[in-house]
């Protein structure tokens, strides 16, 4: 396994509990640490600690005998090379009793589940080491909520702030965790009782509010049909939230973002304190045939994320189909290689692709959140079990986000009993206009509710994951 | 007024009555409970 986050984990812990002793699992992870990357916004607004959604790998893989490498995954060689006959990966090692060294890994099946690798440098100034925040990692989050607490104390000495909060990239994803982002800071800002001192907007490259990168959702309510849209509108409206929509940032300076919109208009914000998300693209990997021939470009999309058993083929957004998606997440190049998570090349956008007349692309990725990244993590690992154990007969397991639903639980604010958050989930969470008709998704399975039992929900995805990743007993009981 | 922001000020509003049950502890009790069995319902129906 390339990477210890939400889908390497998970497929380790499941090998491991699959494989007998004869069987070697190992990871490969850059950070000592597991991280519970959703509740990185709580640590964002000061409401929880690095400790809290962090905790050491390398006691739980002791304990269960996987053997960890703390390292970086560099150049994979399927064929074997000159220096190693069997299939291998190179890595150099970030454990900082071995720091710098390299060495190469033998394996027999690989799960690249590397994740994003966060494009900061797509965008002139973005970023922890530019002039904005992000809470992509704990760290980074740590940092965020410094500077959101910064402007509050500003805005209790009577100066007004002005907070921008969003993606930083026309081509970014996870507009979700933007958004939960948004609220939860209102929600501090409004608990500190200064909400009348801050201007909060959301920036984003989404065409419409309600979007998320899966082209929004239609929800059934009291009979009738409604939008993703006019849902996540009303919440706007509710708590006082301006939105930019349909942007791409171009650049950062001190206080000031400059973004292009769709009309082709170039605007500038100012702003005192923003956080914004970055790009993401695949890990920096490289891959070589047996001779020795960079084979990367057939590996890997241009956009460094690897490419599975997906359809490929450049074609018009008419012409998407639910079956273009990937399901068995093996690589197109390499057999017993899988790339799994946000490590796998998307086939194409969910959302319509949209380009404003300077041609600039701004249209959100697709997004791979935690269940699904946690679910092809696991079947890449059932595949793998069935194979060692069966053989060629052995027919690979499933699990196409074309017919796999999803659960995004966006937090709106903390607090058992003030807390609250928009639950949504939608299956299938890639549309299939062929099975479901007009809006692609069950009318049954795709629904959006808010209120304080979303944060409950939140809350208990939190302890419950963090239990599932320590490998606690009945651990695999927890569904990804 | 920009399109966004003329689209969000003519969306609706939540009635009082929708606020209330938003956080009264009883009926979110019982949100609770039906939101993790429609997930887990929805969970299932993913292929492995
Ligand atoms: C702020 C934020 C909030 C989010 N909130 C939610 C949410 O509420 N719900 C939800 O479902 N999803 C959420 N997501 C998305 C979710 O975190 C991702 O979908 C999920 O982490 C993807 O899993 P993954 O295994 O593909 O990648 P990751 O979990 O990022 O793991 C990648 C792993 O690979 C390692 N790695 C990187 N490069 C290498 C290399 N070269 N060699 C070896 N290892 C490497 C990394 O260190 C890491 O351990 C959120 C994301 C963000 C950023």
């Amino acid at each position: 396994m390339l990477g210890a986050g939400i889908s390497g984990h998970t497929a380790a812990l499941h090998l491991r509990r699959l494989l007998g002793k004869g069987h070697e699992v190992v990871v490969v992870s850059p950070n000592s640490k597991w991280n519970w990357i959703p509740s990185n916004i709580w640590v964002g607004v000061g409401k929880m600690t690095t400790d809290q959604v962090t905790f050491p790998l390398a006691p739980i893989y002791k304990r269960k005998g996987i053997t960890f490498h703390q390292a970086l995954a560099t150049a994979l060689y399927p064929e074997g090379s000159p220096d190693m006959e069997s299939p291998h990966v190179s890595v150099t090692f970030t454990d900082p009793s071995r720091l710098n060294e390299t060495a190469n890994i033998a394996y027999d099946y690989l799960i690249n589940a590397t994740g994003p690798k966060l494009n900061f440098a797509a965008t002139p100034g973005l970023g922890p080491d530019g002039y904005t925040a992000s809470v992509c990692t704990a760290p980074h989050a740590t940092e965020a909520a410094a500077q959101l607490a910064t402007v509050i104390s500003k805005m209790k000495a009577g100066q007004r702030q002005r907070l921008v909060i969003g993606v930083g990239h026309g081509t970014c994803t996870c507009e979700g965790a933007a958004f939960e982002y948004t609220f939860n800071v209102e929600h501090e800002v409004r608990d500190a009782g200064v909400r009348d001192m801050a201007d909060i907007t959301y920036l984003t490259n989404e065409y419409e509010l309600g979007d998320f990168g899966v082209g929004g959702m239609t929800f059934t309510q009291k009979g009738l049909e409604t939008t993703s849209k006019l849902w996540t509108e009303s919440l706007f409206r509710e708590r006082g939230v301006n939105a930019v929509l349909g942007a791409h940032v171009e650049k950062i300076e001190p206080g000031v973002i400059n973004y292009e919109q769709l009309d082709g208009s170039k605007n500038q914000l100012e702003y005192d304190f923003a956080m914004l998300l970055p790009p993401f693209r695949g890990a920096d990997l490289q891959a070589f045939n047996a001779v020795g021939d960079d084979v990367s470009a057939e590996v890997f999309a241009p956009s460094g994320f690897m490419k599975v058993d997906a359809n490929y083929a450049a074609k018009p957004f008419e012409q998407w189909r639910a079956e273009d998606w990937p399901s068995t997440y093996e690589s197109s190049r390499f057999p017993n290689v899988f790339g799994v998570g946000i490590a796998f090349a998307p086939p194409h956008q969910i959302s319509m692709p949209r380009t404003s007349p300077n041609g600039t692309v701004i249209t959100p990725a697709p997004p791979r959140t935690g269940m699904p990244s946690g679910v092809m993590g696991k079947t890449a690992a059932l595949t793998i079990f069935d194979r060692i154990k069966m053989g060629s007969s052995a027919t690979d397991h499933k699990a196409s986000m074309s017919s796999m639903g999803a659960a995004c639980v966006a937090s709106a604010g903390t607090g058992l009993r003030r807390g609250s958050a928009a639950a949504m989930t939608m299956y299938p969470v890639v549309p299939d206009y062929q099975r479901f008709g007009r809006t692609g998704r069950s009318a049954k399975d795709t629904f959006g509710e808010i209120g304080l039992a979303g944060h409950w929900i939140k809350y208990m995805l939190h302890v419950a994951f963090i239990y599932k990743a320590k490998a606690r007993p009945l651990w695999y009981l927890i569904p990804e | 007024m920009d399109e966004a922001t003329a689209s969000i000020a003519s969306s609706p509003l939540p009635t009082e009555q929708t606020i209330r049950r938003r956080k009264n502890l009883v009926f979110q009790t019982w949100r609770f409970v039906a939101l993790n069995l429609r997930m887990l319902t929805m969970i299932t129906k993913g292929s492995h």
